[in-house]
Formats: C-alpha cells, structure tokens, sequence
C-alpha cells in the first residue's frame, strides 16, 4: 500500500489518459486494443473480484460474459437468425442484464457449497454446458451464430463512445469492486474467504455470502458481454468455449489474480499479444526451413503461453504484483517505511517472551500422556 | 471468589443442559453418555487427556458436530440439530483449540467481523449507523486481550501468541451469555497466562464460562467446577480443590506408571 496522496495521484494521472487517448491516440489503437482491453477487463475483474475476495476461482465468468451478448443478439435483432425480436437497444440491454444475473444467482446457489478445486471444477461444467446449450438450441444461436446486432444509435453513430462505455464501466467496477470489498458485506466476503468455518460459528449465512458475490460477479460480466456485442455485431458458440474461457482465466493470472487492476492489465498484455506479436517478423522464413513466420497467428497460445509462464515464474502475483514490489522498493530507497512494517512492536514484545510450551511446576503433573481414543 | 460461588442453588437458572449426549465416529465413541448441567454464572473446567472427548464435546455444544443420541439444551431451547450458525443468536461464542482467524484482514476487522454475524447486518452494503459502535468495540475487545498495538496489522502477521489472543478476543467481543474457551493457553508465556487468568476472572459475572484446558494452572485457577473426562466418559467432577486431590484423576492424567 502506497500512501494515499501517491495512489490517487496515480489514478488521476491513469484515469486522465484514458480519457485522453481518442485524442492523441490512432483509431486503430483505441478501437482495436484498448476497447477490447477495456471488456476484457471487465470481464475479467469479476473472476479476480471472486477470487481476491471471495476465494472463488470461476471458470464460469465467461459464460456470463457470452449469455450477455446471447440474450441482446435474440432481443435485437430484427433478422437473420435467433429469436429476431426486433427490439430497441436499450430492453435489449435490460433482458441481457435481468437473464445474466439470474442465471448467475441460479448458478451461484447451485455451488456455494463448493471450494477450491471443486468450485473450479463446478464452474468448468457450467462453462461447458452453456457452450453446448448455445451450440446444439439453434432457437437461441443460430446455427453458426447471430449477426447484425446493432448498438442503440448513440453508440452506433461514433465508436468511440464504445470505448468511452467501457473506460466508465471499468472504472465504476474498480472502484466499486474496491468500496464494497470495506462494506460489511465484502469483509464477510473475505472472512468467508479466509475461514468459512469461524465464520459460521460467528453467525454468518456461509453459502448465501458466497451465492450473492457470485451473483454481483456475474451481473458485472454481463455489462462487458452487452459492450463486447456492440463492439463486435455478432456472436456464435464457439465464442463461449473452452478455449476463450480459458484465455480469461490467463488474463487474470498473467494481471495478477489477487489485485482488481491485475484485470486491465492482463487484458492489455493478451490483446496486444494478439494484435502486434504476429506482425512482427521474427525469424523470417529461416531460409525455407520454416516456410512461415514463427509468429503467425496459429501460434498466438504458444505465444501467449510462453509470456505466461515467464511472468508466473518471474512473479507468481502476475503483473501487478511486479509493480507492487517496484514501489515497495523504491519507497524503501526513498527511506519511507512500508506501512506493511507494523509488526514491530509485536516483534519487540515477543523478544522477552519464554519459548512456547514453557510450563510451570503445578503444571507439570497435569502434562497428558498419549491416551489414544478409545477403539 | 467470585461472589457466583456463594450463590444459593435455589436461585440458579440453568443455561446448557446436556442430556445423555453420545457422539460416535463410525465405530468410535468419542463422546459417551455425558449428562451436564451449567447454570448462568457458572465457571467450569473440562479436563482430560488428549483423545478424551474434550473437543469433540465442546463441538457438539456448538453446533459443529450434531450428536449421535441425546440433546444440547441452551437456556431451554433445544437445539441439539440447530446450525452452528444460529447459535449466536442464543448468545454463544466459542474459540477453538486451532486458531481459526481470518489472516487476510487487520486484527480490527476481524473483531468487527466477529460481531457483524450476530448483528444480521452483514449482507449490507452500507456502514450504517451502528457501524461506528462495533468498530468501537473491536477496538475495546483488542485492548482486552493487549492487541491495541496491532488494530492494524494483517492477522496473518502476527505470531502465534498473539493470535491466540485475539482468538479469545474473537468470543469476548460478542459479549456472550455463554462463552466457551477451547485450550486458550496453549502457546502463552507465563506472563500472557496470568493476563489471561485475570481477563477470565474479569467476565462479568453473569457470563458463563465453559473452558477445556490442559493448563491446570489456568483452569483451576478460573473454574469454580471442574469435569474430569477420560476416553469419552466423565470420570470425576467437583470443585477445584477436590480435582486437584483426587487420586484417579492423578491416575488418568500420569498414566498407569504414573499411579504405580
């Protein structure tokens, strides 16, 4: 933890930026790379959010992220395939957001009972099943998906306002995610986290804790499957498959699963990754021994692969976590005491302590021996 | 003394009542056949070897573990099967044997977090105006069991002595009607031992006190009576001093060399 004053200066100076960069920036950067960095994110942030504070690793976000999208193709659009409902934009956007969080509270019911590998798991099957429910219904995908979903008009007209769209709802995840994480329902959240068994000997509804995060988790999933939809026109099954419900899970770990701004960052090491790593022209044709360039797309996952066991190797804690070590570093050559220090005087007052297990003389007779249960 | 060991039979009034409890794992009889009978006020020792059934019991009472035949009985209600969860609200706070605290937060969170479950506040999104009190009185609490130095530190820092205090503070905080102490001791200094005794001496004296304890130390000092189980069965109770001159409890705890 930086002193508040450095970490606000740091999010205004980010923030400003982001705000600034349709100016300066070229179309392609934030059309291509920093809106889709900014959903991705997003999406993202929900699975860092269930996992930093809830404990809950889920494979399952991305479901909710392809639902979204699912459910505003079948209300708006006015053809093709799908329900075609026709609809305006915005009861689009309102049934995408009413179906994702009830299927999210649904599902989280169903697993809150779960932890750890289980959990994982769990929500792996979710994933998998909503990939088949989308590939196999044709009522509500298409055969090979749905095309020609507009966004309401405002967005339609200027796409940038796609990028606006997704640097609000990114920031208000961030900071919102942040806020609640104080409120007494996150620190339940984490308490449950850390140790569900105290805590429901303190009182507290264990399973309905973790039912509602995921269900807030999903609800947030769904705004990014509604931007990604606007962004991208369409969507088809394969979207929501194993492979991109993975590349999620990447992102978060590459960005540093137990730190929200982990989410944006790992999502923009993943899209550029996958925009600028294959154009460039490493390796040529390595005098026809390899006819094609190392970098092409086909090899984007071992790409991606390869940058992900670099930063796990180099920082299990992913990028946000180098970054924490750098400011702790330097706050430490600036002579600043990490407030993360403040186990000095507990370590003063041990130095005097007897060692553990010191007992007195009475205390002495009443040492038990090893009774064993009884058989 | 305390002034509760005076009190007329008469006029106390029963808090937990255990009827013929048995806990049996599979074949494993951890728990047998245990009557007991704690009125409001009272201060009582549970005592015994390890294997003796002595957590187990105190699971049962709690609500961790529902027990194989017979019924828990707090102030009357029968909650023999009633989740742990709901056991707050009868005003039982419990610690345990293996510290269960949560590392991620600061020590003021988490005796704000040990209240917030009782309050049904806890699914808010909003401080509320209670918040200011609780916070208040995890301060306090932290005070009570010498942790104000460490209001902010992150749990999993502190060592182990340390977390053991707060462990007792996660119960004392509560203010319960019925607090019960598994082995509070283990890992204590001397000094931090003496502290403790003092803290318990300290409860106010309608609070009733449950302790498992190996420290004979700590517990004879505390209880005002004590039970002595051995392989799942009570083998002794009385007051203090009748414990502590009792020749089969001298047996149990020494071993049959021991009593040779």
């Amino acid at each position: 933890m930086s002193t508040p004053s450095a970490r606000t200066i740091a999010a205004v100076v980010g923030c400003s930026i982001l705000v600034l960069l349709p100016l300066f920036g070229s179309d392609f950067f934030v059309d291509f790379v920093m809106t889709r960095t900014l959903m991705l994110g997003l999406a993202a942030s929900t699975l860092i959010f269930l996992s930093a504070y809830g404990g809950m690793v889920s494979l399952a976000q991305w479901l909710m992220f392809g639902v979204a999208g699912f459910a505003v193709g079948n209300v708006v659009a006015k053809s093709g395939r799908g329900l075609q409902l026709g609809m305006n934009a915005w009861i689009g956007v309102l049934v995408a957001i009413i179906v994702t969080t009830a299927l999210a509270l649904l599902l989280g019911t169903l697993s809150a009972r779960s932890t750890g590998i289980y959990f994982l798991m769990l929500t792996l099957v979710y994933a998998v099943i909503g990939f088949y429910f989308f590939g196999q219904v044709i009522t509500f995908s298409g055969f090979g998906g749905m095309t020609g979903i507009d966004p309401p008009g405002f967005f339609a007209d200027e796409p940038k306002r796609i990028y606006y769209a997704g640097l609000l709802l990114s920031v208000l995840a961030y900071v919102g995610f942040r806020a609640i994480a104080r409120t007494p329902f996150g620190l339940s959240l984490q308490g449950v986290r850390d140790d569900p068994i105290r805590m429901s000997s303190l009182g507290f509804n264990v399973q309905l804790h973790r039912t509602l995060a995921f269900t807030l988790a999903g609800f947030v999933a769904g705004f990014a499957g509604i931007l990604n939809i606007w962004w991208n026109g369409q969507i088809d099954p394969t979207s929501i498959s194993i492979s991109p419900t993975l590349d999620l899970l990447i992102i978060a770990v590459i960005g540093g699963i137990a730190h929200l701004e982990g989410a944006w960052l790992g999502a923009f090491v993943f899209v550029s990754a996958n925009i600028y790593l294959r154009d460039i022209p490493v390796l040529g044709d390595l005098g026809g021994f390899i006819e094609e360039r190392v970098l092409a797309p086909e090899r984007f996952n071992t790409v991606i692969g390869i940058v992900l066991l670099l930063i796990m190797l180099l920082s299990p804690d992913g990028l946000a976590g180098i970054i924490v070590r750098i400011r702790d570093a330097v706050d430490r050559r600036l002579g600043r005491d990490s407030p993360d220090v403040h186990r000095t005087p507990a370590e003063i007052e041990t130095a005097g302590r007897e060692p553990e297990g010191w007992s007195t003389p009475e205390a002495d007779w009443i040492e038990p021996h090893d009774a064993g249960p009884t058989s | 003394m305390t002034s509760n060991a005076t009190t007329p039979n008469t006029s106390r009034t029963t808090l937990l009542r255990l009827e013929s409890v048995v806990v049996a794992f599979g074949g494993l009889v951890a728990v047998s056949n245990i009557d007991l009978d704690v009125a409001r006020g009272d201060r009582l020792a549970v005592l015994g070897p390890n294997g003796a059934g002595k957590t187990t019991l105190f699971n049962a009472i709690a609500g961790d573990i529902t027990p194989t035949e017979g019924r828990v009985l707090i102030k009357g209600v029968d909650c023999t099967s009633l989740p742990s969860r709901l056991r707050p609200q009868l005003g039982v706070a419990r610690t345990y044997q293996k510290t269960r605290l949560f590392a991620g937060l600061t020590v003021e969170d988490n005796l704000y977090l040990a209240q917030t479950g009782k309050q049904r506040r806890h699914l808010s999104l909003w401080r509320g105006s209670r918040d200011a009190e609780l916070r208040e009185r995890a301060r306090h609490a932290a005070g009570q069991v010498w942790l104000t130095d460490q209001l902010d530190a992150e749990v999993g820092d502190l060592s182990h002595g340390q977390q053991r205090q707060l462990e007792v503070g996660m119960a004392l905080v509560t203010e319960p009607d019925l607090i019960m102490l598994d082995e509070p001791a283990s890992g204590l200094s001397r000094g931090e031992r003496e502290r403790l005794i003092q803290l318990l001496e300290d409860l106010p004296t309608e609070t009733t006190l449950l302790l498992i304890e190996h420290d004979m130390d700590v517990a004879l000092k505390v209880a005002d009576s004590v039970v002595v189980m051995a392989d799942g069965v009570k083998v002794a109770a009385g007051s203090p001093d009748e414990i502590r001159n009792d020749p089969l409890v001298h047996a149990i705890y020494l071993g049959e060399e021991g009593a040779a």
